[in-house]
């Protein structure tokens, strides 16, 4: 049977994916439409995040209900540091692609998204990376 | 010069066996790893520490070269 650790990771990765995927898609059609006041986002924005901790919440009771969770290893922590610094990368490309947008005076509401976009496609990256380590081992 | 190709093979699953058939958990619980974790060492996809190798070695009783090896792989 997987590791707690494992299957915590699967939770995280469907979770952000399905709640935070969701934001994207109606934050992009609310872009399309013209919406430029970032306080307009907030309430999705918030309601994003209030079901995305309702969502691992439910995810991780299940978790538990599969095997109760193990204390840490070293295996654990060496392929947390592996995948967090390989993910680091993405958060990089796109504090410097929001640097660049600044100097070129895009909206702020397009390089707040682009910002959380890149903080959400780290985690992706690292728990992908995490769950390839697991797999295929580190 | 070539870099030679090399991996680290180990003998654990034989000395669980001939240690009563001792099982993966509780190899993992007298060395403070995760069953996984002792899984994971068995197939050769992870590498332990130095202190985890010697813990494990220190519960067969063994040398740490009969616990593991450091081989070249040949084609």
């Amino acid at each position: 049977m997987t590791s707690f650790e494992e299957r915590s990771a699967w939770v995280q990765l469907v979770s952000l994916v399905t709640v935070l995927g969701g934001y994207f898609v109606v934050a992009g059609i609310m872009m399309s439409r013209g919406v430029q006041e970032l306080i307009a986002y907030t309430p999705l924005f918030v309601a994003g995040v209030i079901l995305l901790i309702i969502v691992l919440a439910l995810g991780h009771i299940v978790a538990v209900f599969y095997g109760k969770p193990e204390r840490h290893d070293e295996r654990d922590r060496l392929i947390g540091w592996r995948a967090d610094s390989n993910a680091s990368r993405v958060l990089e490309g796109g504090v410097l692609i929001g640097i660049t947008g600044m100097v070129f005076s895009i909206d702020s509401v397009w390089i707040a998204h682009l910002l959380l976009l890149s903080l959400l496609l780290r985690e992706i990256v690292k728990l992908s990376m995490q769950l390839v380590y697991y797999r295929r081992g580190v | 010069m070539a870099k030679e190709k090399t991996r680290i093979q180990n003998q654990i699953k034989t000395l669980r066996f001939h240690q009563g058939e001792m099982t993966q958990q509780d190899l993992a619980d007298q060395i403070g790893v995760t069953r996984q974790t002792v899984n994971a060492i068995e197939g050769g996809k992870y590498s332990p520490s130095l202190e985890v190798a010697f813990r494990i070695a220190q519960v067969f009783g063994k040398p740490l070269d009969e616990v593991f090896q450091y081989v070249v792989v040949t084609k």
